[in-house]
């Protein structure tokens, strides 16, 4: 037994009458009538702010009298308050990222194309440092695609229709082979390929590709006209670049320019498993794996797919495969079309068929045509 | 005022000058606990407040399959819960053993009540397939964008809370049998008026929850 009675001090180990204990518990009760009851009434913003005053209001109620804090020293309530304050602190500095958005899409886009000025003087013309800087950058940025040494036979290369391009050869260059269409090219991308804009290079590591790119040629590169620097936005008196007309966000672009359009739906993202079970026939099974994730399980097509790999992002319907298309009409143009693909559209090149599994398929897409 | 014969006496503790102190200590490091506790479902009721703010449309659409009625019964029984609970710590206070222990026993049974009420609202959801993030199949708000994080926040902000409930009803157990082993008197009940504190605040974070989840504009 302890000699010494405990000093009970009313400040600190004050004991809640019950009428007072029930006294709150009543007024909890009533604020939460209250509250729900304001809930059904419409007060727009305001709605929120009151459900959180009368909460603050019931909150308090419990600590102060429930947890005595109303009666007890001073620092247990100072601790416990000062959390609520850093939560606030929490809130408002996080919701500032949220209330401050708008700003990012006023100011322009994330990945804006570096603007300005070349430091080099005339940069279509080549120059042993522009072509040596260029071949640093290609190997870093484009051999993937185009080759370790340009001929457009990278790693990249054997699933890109149409392929990339080969430098070593004069063919094909679909803007033309000339320094200020190369560096079109570049700075725009190639729409209905996978070349991609690589306008957020700076101006001078694209001259510097520019001219690496031409010297891998047989031939010196064609020369550049007046209408080609027009053409290429280049500053034929400037300099590098002609500067760029300020750019809004992709956002705001699209509301400018966008058509009302039914939003795109559906859009497949992923292949279809193929059907469980034997697939009755070789033709069948090979359609399964390969055909039906874009095409249907029936051939009707329709679905809307991504087409991967081009610039810009597209998405295209599938054609149905029971309709008369002429890729259909033969064994010949049907082989074509799997072997090749579509240039610019989804429509894979499937090199790896054999001509036996081709016939295969044809006769199985043939006999879904029958069936509908 | 009887005093109840107690089972052993309460020394404090060597390192205190006296009782008082330890139990102006342990009250103390109470409150430090509970701040803790109150930045933990902070940071939840910060990303609440994030996607609330992003989605309020979303927010207003997906909170209609709560049902108020259930989720204003529960805030009843806390509240009452909570009284009962206080009831209980001021008749320790004052040396009425079974009548604290019947209180605290009323209070282990609203506990219930709530749970049992979660019970329902849960399998309810699990039902119509208004779960988390990607198990989110319901059908009737499929075209809801983003809908499934409202319920991401439903189930983790409650379930946490769900848990602190089952965490205070063993509490609150092992003070009632502590209780009835007269191990309390009037010069010692801190762990009932700690336990106390504990389910206090635990009202107090549904206080919150409900206009919050249940009532969204």
């Amino acid at each position: 037994m302890e000699t010494k009675q405990p000093k009970v001090e009313k400040h600190h180990h004050h004991i809640l009458s019950d009428r007072m204990a029930v006294g709150i518990g009543i007024s909890l009760l009533i604020l939460t009538v209250i509250t729900v009851g304001m809930a059904h009434v419409d007060l727009g913003k305001f709605n929120f702010f009151f459900a959180m005053l009368v909460a603050t209001v019931k909150a308090s109620l419990v600590a102060l009298f429930f947890m005595n804090l109303f009666y007890d020293r001073k620092e247990n309530g100072v601790i416990f308050g000062t959390s609520f304050l850093f939560l606030v602190i929490f809130i408002v500095l996080t919701g500032t990222d949220l209330f401050f958005r708008g700003d990012v899409a006023v100011k322009g886009p994330l990945f804006a194309p570096t603007q300005g000025k070349s430091k080099l003087v005339k940069p279509w013309i080549s120059t042993p440092e522009l072509v040596s800087h260029g071949k640093e950058l290609f190997a870093a940025q484009c051999t993937s695609c185009h080759g370790a040494e340009g001929k457009g036979n990278g790693p990249a290369a054997a699933s890109l229709n149409p392929p990339p391009r080969n430098f070593t050869s004069n063919d094909g260059w679909k803007n033309g082979r000339k320094a200020t269409l190369v560096f079109k090219t570049l700075k725009e991308g190639l729409q209905g390929s996978s070349m991609a804009s690589y306008a957020t290079l700076p101006v001078d590591d694209r001259w510097a590709l520019v001219q690496y790119v031409l010297s891998l040629g047989p031939t010196p590169p064609d020369q550049d006209a007046p209408e080609d620097f027009a053409k290429a936005g280049v500053d034929a008196a400037g300099g590098g670049e002609a500067p760029e007309a300020p750019t809004i966000s992709v956002a705001a672009a699209m509301k400018l320019m966008a058509e009302p359009q039914k939003p795109i739906e559906g859009v497949r993202l992923y292949a279809v498993a193929p059907q469980e079970g034997e697939a009755k026939s070789a033709g069948a099974a090979i359609y399964a794996a390969r055909c039906s994730s874009c095409h249907g399980t029936e051939g009707k097509g329709g679905l809307i797919v991504k087409n991967m790999g081009v610039n810009p992002k597209a998405f295209v319907t599938t054609r149905s495969l029971t309709s008369s298309l002429p890729s259909l009409q033969s064994t010949e143009a049907f082989t074509k079309v799997v072997i090749e693909g579509i240039p610019g559209e989804a429509m894979p090149a499937s090199g790896d068929l054999t001509s036996s599994e081709i016939q295969d398929l044809y006769q199985y897409v043939k006999g879904l045509a029958a069936q509908n | 005022m009887s005093e109840a014969e107690l089972a052993h006496e309460h020394h404090h503790a060597h390192h205190f000058a006296s009782a008082n102190d330890e139990f102006e200590a342990c009250k103390q490091g109470m409150w430090v606990f509970l701040v803790t506790e109150v930045l933990m479902i902070g940071g939840l009721f910060v990303a609440y407040g994030i996607f609330r703010g992003l989605y309020p449309e979303m927010f207003h659409e997906a909170h209609k399959m709560l049902n108020w009625k259930m989720g204003a019964t529960n805030t009843v029984v806390l509240i009452l819960s909570s009284l009962t609970m206080v009831l209980g710590v001021t008749a320790t206070q004052r040396g009425r053993r079974t009548q604290a222990m019947g209180y605290l026993l009323v209070t282990l049974l609203l506990a219930s009540c709530f749970l049992v009420v979660k019970y329902f609202e849960y399998t309810h959801k699990i039902h119509d397939g208004l779960l988390p993030g990607g198990f989110f199949t319901n059908a009737e708000l499929k075209e809801v964008p983003k809908v499934s994080l409202f319920f991401s926040l439903y189930f983790v902000m409650t379930g946490i809370h769900g848990l602190h409930v089952i965490i205070g009803m063993g509490l609150i157990a092992w003070i009632l049998k502590r209780t009835a082993n007269r191990e309390f008197s009037p010069h010692y009940y801190t762990p009932v008026e700690m336990v106390g504190f504990y389910w206090h605040f635990v009202d107090l974070v549904w206080i919150y929850l409900f206009p919050l989840l249940y009532l969204v504009g």
